[in-house]
């Protein structure tokens, strides 16, 4: 199956867009990260809203540490 | 409760007594014939009267089956006033309609519209299903609120009237063995035991399935830490008829509480429990006392009708069907309460077996159609335990990392309506499409078709159940072709040589048909059955689609129904 993923970048400002990502975390326990990471990550899913695209991107993620899961 | 003045008055020869706060009817042992030294073969035992067990005897008795239903109780329920399922779905109430109980549980259960989803102090989102947008075009409503009992008193009643079906109350089963064309049952009685024969059983004896065990057949199960306890009670002022979940209620050590009513205004309180609790412990009656007056107030005035806690499993046959012994119901397979997927999908278990195995007794079909109840059955509770499962995993997250994620979604649902689609409190009991299934004869098989309304061929306003009723239970086949002289001769040999139908489908009145003309004036049948002109669509009795063909050919369509009654 021909993959959808997008692999190249369609961010027009990424250094921008990784300094906010950044400083959102700023300040924040360990899992205040990891629950404004939960809800980001929500959130952003509900923008991409492709299912396929979404399990790819599971995958993609996934895959270093596919090996330990098993 | 007595206050339905026509739920006694067909009850043969039963008496009514008080189990909790219900009244419930109790129905006389009558000794079989085998006790008088008689040796019978009956074309279908069914065993176990519950809901399963019940479509199943009525669904016969309305096909002319003349089953025998073996039940070890003699009243409704399980253990008396055991309030077990709650809610019946869509496709469950177009099957009561065919089986001819529907209006009694309209009459007598709660339809409610709207719901809202609590965690903590706050509400986290509201919904009205009378705002929101719907796709069924069923004429039934989406679900009905009933005491499982109540069900099964209708339709112990409904099968008095229709006469043909054997209830043997205080049977119970001890001994089963099957050869290769009948099966053995040993049954004890209050007087005394007997053997009866038959061509085929259906189990439908529960989770705890005896015939399972004597047949020495595998279940796949998993055990899931998740205890609950229910409290069923009466107020004396009621809260509002709404459905309110708590996923973390503050009152129940932010643990998730279901709050819903049925019946004779009795409310369901469901409460997760821990995981280790004692189910004695907490069902104790101070111990729901204070769970009460935690969540309604110091003050609280209510009448407790019944507690039951439980814990739940999922369980899966390996097949449904070993020799002449079909399983249905919680007997096949078990998954969590969650949706009301448990007891709507062993009625649906019944509606798929029935029609097939009244015509492979009558001939019309070879017994290996009973092969494809199996595999769509199956089919169904497999997708029904994935679903229910989804649901344990959201409302008991097993790892801080679910839990956190659940975190988000409820903070999140708060806010916007999309993550309210991730909180998942039960996904109520819908038709499983039959992908698997060996007779799908065409297009778009293994798709429920909804009951829509539709004019029936005496110009009557109807729906597709009545229509099946009208041309007792067959095969419908929706005629969208040009029908010349010769394909009108085809068609009607085919009806004489399958149990099947033609109906002509027109938009509005009008043209003449060799066959009798149902109008489908909103379109909705034929929307449901992707036919477009030049095709023929093949409904199965129990209202899924075998198969729609385009512009086929008299031979094609024989070569989809002999498909579809696994002729060939």
């Amino acid at each position: 199956m021909k993959t959808t993923l997008q692999t190249q970048l369609k961010i027009g400002d990424p250094d921008g867009f990784y300094e906010k990502l950044l400083d959102a975390h700023r300040g924040l326990s360990d899992e205040q990260c990891a629950q404004f990471d939960a809800r980001l990550i929500l959130l952003l899913a509900n923008q991409v809203g492709d299912d396929r695209v979404l399990a790819e991107c599971i995958e993609a993620a996934a895959r270093p540490f596919a090996r330990a899961a098993r | 409760m007595p206050d339905d003045h026509a739920l006694n008055s067909s009850v043969r020869s039963a008496t009514v007594v008080t189990g909790g706060t219900y009244e419930l009817p109790v129905y006389p042992f009558t000794e079989p014939a085998e006790l008088r030294g008689e040796r019978l073969r009956h074309p279908v035992v069914i065993v176990g009267a519950g809901l399963t067990g019940l479509t199943a005897a009525c669904d016969c008795a309305l096909r002319g089956i003349p089953a025998v239903v073996l039940d070890e109780d003699d009243t409704v329920g399980v253990r008396g006033a055991a309030s077990r399922g709650i809610c019946y779905a869509q496709k469950s109430l177009e099957i009561y309609k065919r089986l001819g109980i529907l209006d009694r549980m309209l009459a007598k259960g709660i339809q409610w519209s709207v719901g809202r989803t609590f965690a903590g102090d706050d509400e986290v989102y509201s919904f009205d299903l009378k705002k929101m947008q719907t796709h069924s075009v069923s004429e039934q409503p989406p679900f009905i609120n009933l005491q499982q009992f109540y069900l099964e008193w209708f339709l112990v009643e409904r099968i008095y009237e229709l006469g043909l079906v054997d209830l043997r109350w205080k049977n119970r089963l001890i001994e089963i063995a099957q050869s290769d064309d009948h099966v053995v049952l040993t049954v004890t009685t209050p007087s005394g035991p007997y053997t009866l024969e038959a061509s085929w059983v259906i189990d439908c004896c529960g989770a705890h399935s005896v015939i399972r065990d004597k047949l020495g057949v595998q279940v796949t199960g998993s055990k899931i830490p998740d205890r609950w306890c229910i409290s069923d009670v009466r107020f004396e002022r009621e809260p509002p008829a709404e459905r309110w979940t708590w996923i973390e209620a503050p009152f129940n050590e932010n643990r998730a509480v279901w709050q819903h009513l049925m019946a004779d205004r009795v409310w369901r309180l469901d409460y997760q429990m821990p995981a280790d609790a004692d189910p004695e412990a907490i069902s104790r009656p101070e111990v729901v006392a204070d769970r009460l007056r935690r969540q309604f107030g110091p003050d609280v005035k209510y009448e407790l009708v019944w507690v039951g806690p439980y814990a739940y499993r999922s369980l899966c046959m390996d097949t449904f069907r070993v020799g002449r012994v079909l399983f249905a119901g919680d007997a096949a397979h078990v998954m969590s309460p969650f949706g009301a997927r448990g007891g709507n999908s062993g009625i649906q278990d019944a509606d798929n077996l029935v029609w097939k195995l009244a015509l492979v007794l009558e001939g019309k079909a070879p017994e290996r159609l009973l092969d494809s109840y199996a595999v769509e059955r199956r089919e169904a509770a497999l997708d029904n335990i994935r679903i229910t499962n989804r649901t344990t995993r959201f409302l008991s997250p097993p790892t801080a990392v679910e839990k956190r994620f659940r975190d988000a979604v409820i903070s999140l649902a708060r806010e916007f309506p999309f993550a309210r689609g991730f909180v998942n409190t039960g996904r109520l009991s819908s038709p499983t499409r039959y992908r698997q299934s060996p007779i799908a004869a065409g297009e778009h098989a293994g798709v429920h078709v909804q009951n829509v309304a539709l004019t029936l061929p005496n110009g009557a306003r109807g729906d597709l159940v009545e229509l099946l009723q009208w041309c007792d239970h067959a095969v419908l086949g929706f005629l969208y072709v040009d029908l010349d002289g010769y394909l009108a001769r085809e068609l009607e040999g085919l009806e004489q040589r399958y149990p099947v139908r033609f109906f002509c489908v027109q938009t509005e009145e009008g043209r003449t048909c060799t066959f009798p003309t149902v109008i489908d004036d909103e379109g909705k049948l034929t929307g449901q059955l992707h036919a477009a002109p030049g095709a023929v669509a093949l409904v199965r009795p129990d209202l899924y689609l075998a198969g729609t063909l385009d512009e086929p050919s008299a031979a094609d369509l024989e070569r989809a129904l002999r498909k579809l009654l696994a002729i060939e």
